[in-house]
This record gives C-alpha cells, sequence and structure tokens, in this order.
C-alpha cells in the first residue's frame, strides 16, 4: 500500500533525527510540514523519531470493518436521544442566569455530542470514504437550493473517493476463495462466497 | 464487603477504609473519578442489578435523520479528515456540520427534567438493546462504544440528578471538564491525571469555560 509521512507538530520535538535520515530532503520545511512531493514513503524518519510523532498514512484506506444493520439502527436510536439532550441543554445554557448551570448544560451538550459522534462511527460513519458516508453526501446534491450542502458535498465527493464499491463493473477472481464471479457499477466490491475485501480481488 | 465504582472501577474495600459503606456521608464520592455513592455497587451482587428494564426498541426508519444528528455526523467526518490530514475536507465538513446545527429546531421548554428523562432511557433501554445485539454479533467497536457511553451517560445522570435536588451551589468555585475523547464530565480544579473511563491523559480535557469561576 503506497504511503507517505505526516508529522504531528504537537508531538515533535526538534531532534531533528528525520532531517538527517530522510534521504530526499521532505522532512526539512519552513512550515514543519513534511512534503508529500518528496516523500517516498520509505518510513525511515518514523523510525528514527525519537518522540513517536511521524506516522505513515496510505493514500488509500481500506473498507471499514462492516457494519451489521442491527447495530447501525440501535445506533441510530441512541444518537437521536443524544441529540434532543444536546439541544436541550443548549437551549438552557442560553437561557438560564445561572451560570453554574449553563457551564453544567454546556457540558452534558458537549458530551452528549462526543458520546453521538462516537457511536455514529461504530454506526458506519467511521471513514468519509465509506459507501455509507458517500450516499449521505450525495443525497444533499438533490436538493440544490439549499446552497451550503449541495456546494460542500460536491467537493467533498470530487476529493473523496469510495472506497468499498467497485467504480466500473467487470469480472472478478478471489484470491481467498477461488470463486470467479460479475459485479456491476457501484457494487460492493466484496467477494460474494467468502466476503474477502477488495485486496484480495483480481478483475479479470 | 468491597463496593465497585460503575463508572472508573474504583474499589472501596470496608475492612480496609474500616467505614461501613453505608455510613459515609450522602455527599461522598468516588476518589478517583467523584462518581456519587448510588453507583456504586456491591461486589458480590450481580452488576446487572442496576436494574436495566429491557424493551425491545422499534427499529427506526433509516432514512430519516434529524438534523441534530446530521451535524453530528458530519463533525465526526470532519474529526475522520483531521486525523487522515485531509484539511480541506475536514473544514467542509465542519462548514455542514455548523449548517445542520442552525437548521436544527429548539426545544420547547426547555429543562433539566427532559434532559434526565432521555439519559434514564438511554441507560434504561437503548444501551442495553446496543450492546445484546453487539454481543451477539461479535461487534467489538460497538461494545467498546457501548461501554464508554453507558459510564458516561451514569456521570452526566447523577450529575444532572444533583443539580435537581439540590441547585447548582455544588459548582461554585470549581471548574467542569469533559473528556474530548469519550466525554466523560468531571468536576475539579484540575483534571483527572488520566481519563477513569477512556484512560487518555489529563491534556485531552476540555474546561467548559463561561460563569463564575
Ligand atoms: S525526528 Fe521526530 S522529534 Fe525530531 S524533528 Fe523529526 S519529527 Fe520532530
Ligand atoms: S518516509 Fe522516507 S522519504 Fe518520506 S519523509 Fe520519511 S524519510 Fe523522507
Ligand atoms: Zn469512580
Ligand atoms: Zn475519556
Amino acid at each position: 500500500m503506497k504511503k507517505f509521512a505526516v508529522r504531528n507538530i504537537r508531538l515533535c520535538t526538534k531532534d531533528c533525527l528525520c532531517l538527517y535520515v530522510c534521504p530526499t530532503g521532505a522532512t526539512d520545511t519552513e512550515n514543519s510540514i513534511i512534503d508529500i512531493d518528496k516523500c517516498t514513503g520509505c518510513g525511515d524518519c518514523a523510525a528514527a523519531c525519537p518522540s513517536g510523532a511521524i506516522s505513515l498514512v496510505p493514500y488509500d484506506y481500506p473498507p471499514q470493518q462492516k457494519k451489521s444493520e442491527r447495530v447501525c439502527s440501535a445506533v441510530m436510536n441512541l444518537a437521536k436521544n443524544k441529540a434532543a439532550e444536546e439541544r436541550t441543554a443548549e437551549n438552557i445554557a442560553s437561557e438560564t442566569d445561572d451560570k453554574n448551570l449553563a457551564r453544567l448544560m454546556k457540558a452534558v451538550a458537549r458530551s452528549s455530542r462526543l458520546v453521538s459522534e462516537d457511536l455514529l462511527r461504530e454506526g458506519g460513519y467511521m471513514l468519509p470514504q465509506s459507501s455509507i458516508s458517500q450516499d449521505l453526501l450525495a443525497s444533499l446534491l438533490e436538493n440544490p437550493s439549499a446552497f451550503i450542502p449541495a456546494e460542500n458535498a460536491r467537493k467533498i465527493l470530487e476529493s473523496i473517493k469510495c472506497n468499498d464499491r467497485v467504480e466500473k463493473g467487470g469480472k472478478f477472481r478471489c484470491s481467498v476463495c477461488f470463486h470467479e464471479f460479475e459485479l456491476e457499477d457501484g457494487d460492493e466490491h466484496i467477494c460474494p462466497m467468502c466476503h474477502s475485501s477488495k485486496d484480495k480481488l483480481e478483475r479479470l | 464487603m468491597k463496593y465497585v465504582c460503575s463508572v472508573c472501577g474504583y474499589v472501596y474495600d470496608e475492612e480496609v477504609e474500616g467505614v461501613p459503606f453505608s455510613e459515609l456521608p450522602d455527599d461522598w464520592a468516588c476518589p478517583m473519578c467523584k462518581a456519587p455513592k448510588s453507583l456504586f455497587f456491591a461486589e458480590d451482587s450481580e452488576k446487572d442489578d442496576v436494574k436495566t428494564e429491557h424493551i425491545d426498541v422499534i427499529d427506526e426508519d433509516m432514512t430519516e435523520i434529524p438534523p441534530l444528528v446530521l451535524s453530528q455526523i458530519f463533525s465526526n467526518l470532519a474529526r475522520g479528515c483531521e486525523k487522515q490530514y485531509k484539511e480541506n475536507e475536514s473544514k467542509l465538513f465542519t462548514e455542514l456540520s455548523e449548517y445542520y446545527r442552525k437548521a436544527s429546531g429548539n426545544i420547547e421548554n426547555p429543562s433539566t427534567t427532559v434532559i434526565a428523562e432521555k439519559l434514564s432511557e438511554d441507560l434504561s433501554s437503548l444501551y442495553p438493546t446496543l450492546r445484546e445485539r453487539s454481543e451477539m454479533l461479535k461487534d467489538r467497536g460497538a461494545l467498546r462504544v457501548t461501554v464508554w457511553g453507558e459510564k458516561v451517560t451514569r456521570m452526566a445522570l447523577s450529575l444532572v440528578d444533583r443539580y435537581e435536588k439540590e441547585g447548582s451551589s455544588f459548582l461554585d468555585n470549581t471548574k467542569i471538564w469533559v473528556c474530548s475523547i469519550c466525554g466523560f464530565i468531571y468536576i475539579g480544579d484540575t483534571p483527572p491525571a488520566i481519563c477513569p473511563v477512556c484512560k487518555v491523559p489529563d491534556w485531552k480535557f476540555e474546561c467548559i469555560e463561561g460563569g463564575n469561576v
């Protein structure tokens, strides 16, 4: 899998070992951001960094673990309740004169949002690349009069591609179970027999 | 007898402490996470005795996502992009999140009682359903979010309950912190060294500003 290096500026202690080992000079930049045009993804900087400040991240993320509909719907029910908690707490915080209550309600609102975000990640919205996220964005395009949603969704869909569907259909063979099968444009990119993920499938 | 904190797992051992748990003052709280006495259970009792009346919830239509949940989905995806070092896309998702936050209607007569009811419903039926399904399907990620979420929700509910019983003076001259990873709420002058729920270090805690500290 093709990768490139990124530096967490918060963890970087400027020990400069990455400057010594990088064969392309990608780590030596005026703004501390590793130059991905120069980076070859060799990983030497990450291995040398004494502060664990460098990670290698893939250009293409693998599909998220498949989520069951039963889990997703239980997650959605909780998210709806958490949203009601968040909004109620926000409303109280903005109406009350009691400063302590306002802080407590802000904390409850923040907490409910964080819990809900975490829930939704487990309900399929982990990656912007997943088909569930992409379908949601695509549904925003249907209402072009609402400018921000349609415009932002269009821009995101342009730069982030779906990672769990086949763009172009065709014949495939699974290298795990040797099943041969056909997929159409936009089908889920897995083996229909053994559910192996797309990196196990070869196009015939 | 030993009593265990249902939020952080701290054990109160009557033998070591010399004071029976029942004789501790009502405002006694867990030394680790500040959970109130009511969130402790006796070690030999089954933890599930913290009664969960379990009604199987009717599954909702997945196509109807309320605006504020959309806002949460998008703020989460903004974080996801940030982690992938996709700053531009992160900004676009944040704008979407803010758009749906504003589009979401206000609650008529918002009250802490309404919040307490919702939090109680999470604990009595919604989390048990998610737990049951995660266990059945061996979805460890969903199980993790259940374990964390139940603890965070219990703590939030105990604070709202306390406010309803005695007003807000217990928050005089002290700060309120929220763990930016799991949402755990902590009352104190400084955040705990590690989050009692998700174990991240103290610098991951946000101080809730505003008010008379
Ligand atoms: S080696 Fe690590 S700590 Fe040192 S400058 Fe490079 S990234 Fe920063
Ligand atoms: S991965 Fe290799 S090429 Fe890229 S910045 Fe690190 S040392 Fe340089
Ligand atoms: Zn505790
Ligand atoms: Zn935490």
